[in-house]
């Protein structure tokens, strides 16, 4: 007795349904028809009680933004309505989030872009795409929607995979979530509110970009990499050594144009110590970054308001004039663009 | 001819890419969500809780909107505050024979609090997801080569 109720404790935390905010409990559906009742559907019809979308919102620090019905909009997926019909066909569709989803994932795309275009001009386009994917793409959406503790407050419907539409899985249906809460704090504030929103919430997480930019050969990459900069060809030396003919050397190789170095890296043999170091030039250069104090977003033109969206003109010298920053040397060719891992053999 | 080599290394399939989280850098998510009071109507033993309940409850639920609150009725039972983590875990901690002060103690420990495991502090290990500020000391980056 004392498992059972265990299991509807937890069960009912789970989903976040109250019986004082149902609709008459015991469902009368339970008592006439007690074969056919599903006490899990009957849950997940529920409504949330209004506390928890208001403390979901104050949570975000939306709290005098969002009211308690925007949040639940937020939280429903489209494909809730189908299952809501089928058992309450007289009342109202709920309002879903379908519209907000897709602009949030607008919004947040741009966001993202010119955030990392503009703190790293010289990332490869692949690797900025991928930056923008780890940073705003769903996975990374449906982990904040856990993380703000949205997953009791979701309703959706799961659907198998039909000839024409993919499966809904519920990642799909949570990363749904924190696109609609940005297309709502956008629609009741401005812009310049809402990028901040984003930079807090999404961009400020953290993701390594080194396991991005990988090489087949970077001694290569480097090489026709400096002659584009039109640097003095790359030597590398080795710096320091120790243990060389034990069982574990460690070799200290840099990479030297001229008399600058360009990056340095270890190893346990010459050949790896000398890889590393071309790997780590090679991450000197495509990551670097422009000082978050002189960061000039694009989107900062965008006015405030929007009465003079056509006319509006930041003031001069205040951070939100946008000048735009320097562009990154184009990529090289090598392993890239259209024609990744083709090699035509020297015609002899 | 052009041949294909095989990719070097692991090709980076973009759906799978996600981010780690960083609470506290820019925004803090509060990590507790629910609080929930279960108390007794005649028993003895809830009797300072129910003093709490009428009289501080509301002032508590004010203050800390981001928690909802709930208070449940359990006759024949010890009174309880059980408080729900984003984590997924609980943390219960009874009441019985409480002061008002002590259970107010308890309650906002319960709110501090992020929902994770005690960790032993003796046995901890250092444990960082970020790189070091300065660098780990090396001994082949000093102007004399260490010798052991």
């Amino acid at each position: 007795m004392g498992y059972v109720h265990k299991r509807l404790a937890s069960t009912a935390a789970k989903l976040a349904v109250s019986p004082s905010s149902a609709r008459a409990f015991p469902p009368p559906d339970a008592i006439s028809n007690p074969r056919a009742f599903d006490p899990e559907t009957y849950a997940a019809l529920q409504p949330p009680p209004a506390s928890s979308l208001t403390a979901l919102a104050h949570r975000l620090g939306l709290g005098r933004v969002l009211s308690p019905t925007e949040v639940q909009q937020a939280c429903t997926h489209p494909s809730f309505v189908t299952l809501y019909q089928k058992h309450y066909p007289n009342e109202a569709k709920p309002a879903t989030n379908g519209n907000l989803s897709t602009v949030g994932n607008s919004l947040l795309g741009l966001f993202a872009s010119e955030y990392l275009n503009a703190s790293y001009p010289h990332l490869p386009l692949r690797v900025l795409k991928a930056a923008v994917s780890a940073y705003v793409g769903a996975k990374t959406c449906a982990s904040i929607a856990t993380e703000i503790g949205a997953t009791p407050l979701l309703r959706w419907h799961r659907t198998t995979a039909t000839p024409l539409k993919p499966a809904l899985l519920l990642p799909d249906a949570l990363s749904s979530i924190p696109r609609s809460i940005v297309a709502l704090v956008y629609q009741h504030r401005s812009l310049p509110i809402t990028r901040q929103f984003v930079h807090d919430l999404f961009l400020s997480r953290e993701v390594d970009l080194r396991a991005f930019i990988k090489f087949r050969d970077p001694k290569k990459a480097l090489k026709e990499t400096v002659a584009k900069f039109e640097r003095e060809r790359p030597v590398s030396r080795l710096l320091a050594e120790t243990g060389r003919f034990s069982n574990s050397p460690v070799f200290v190789v840099g990479i030297y144009s001229g008399a600058d170095q360009l990056g340095e890296g270890f190893g346990t043999s010459l050949k790896m110590a000398e890889f590393r170091a071309a790997e780590d030039s090679l991450h000197r250069l495509y990551l670097t970054r422009t000082p978050p104090e002189q960061l000039r977003l694009p989107s900062s033109t965008f006015s405030p308001s929007p009465s003079d969206l056509y006319t509006y003109k930041p003031p001069k010298g205040s951070k939100l004039e946008y000048v735009a920053g320097e562009l990154g040397m184009e990529e090289i060719e090598y392993a890239s663009g259209g024609r990744t891992g083709l090699v035509t053999p020297p015609s002899s | 001819m052009p041949f294909k080599l095989p990719p070097a290394t692991k090709p980076v399939l973009r759906a799978q890419l996600s981010s780690r989280p960083a609470n506290g850098h820019t925004a803090f998510i509060p990590q507790v969500r629910k609080l929930v009071f279960e108390y007794s109507e005649k028993w003895p033993s809830s009797s300072r809780t129910r003093t709490y309940l009428n009289n501080h409850l509301e002032e508590l639920a004010r203050t800390n909107p981001h928690v909802e609150v709930v208070v449940q009725q359990k006759n024949h039972r010890e009174p309880i505050v059980r408080g729900f983590y984003l984590n997924g875990r609980d943390k219960v901690i009874s009441l019985k024979e409480f002061e008002v002060t002590q259970i107010q103690q308890k309650v906002q420990l319960l709110l501090d609090s992020s929902g994770a495991k005690i960790k032993p502090l003796k046995r901890r290990i250092i444990e960082s997801s970020t790189e070091s500020a300065r660098g780990i000391w090396s001994g082949l980056h000093v102007p004399e080569l260490y010798k052991i």
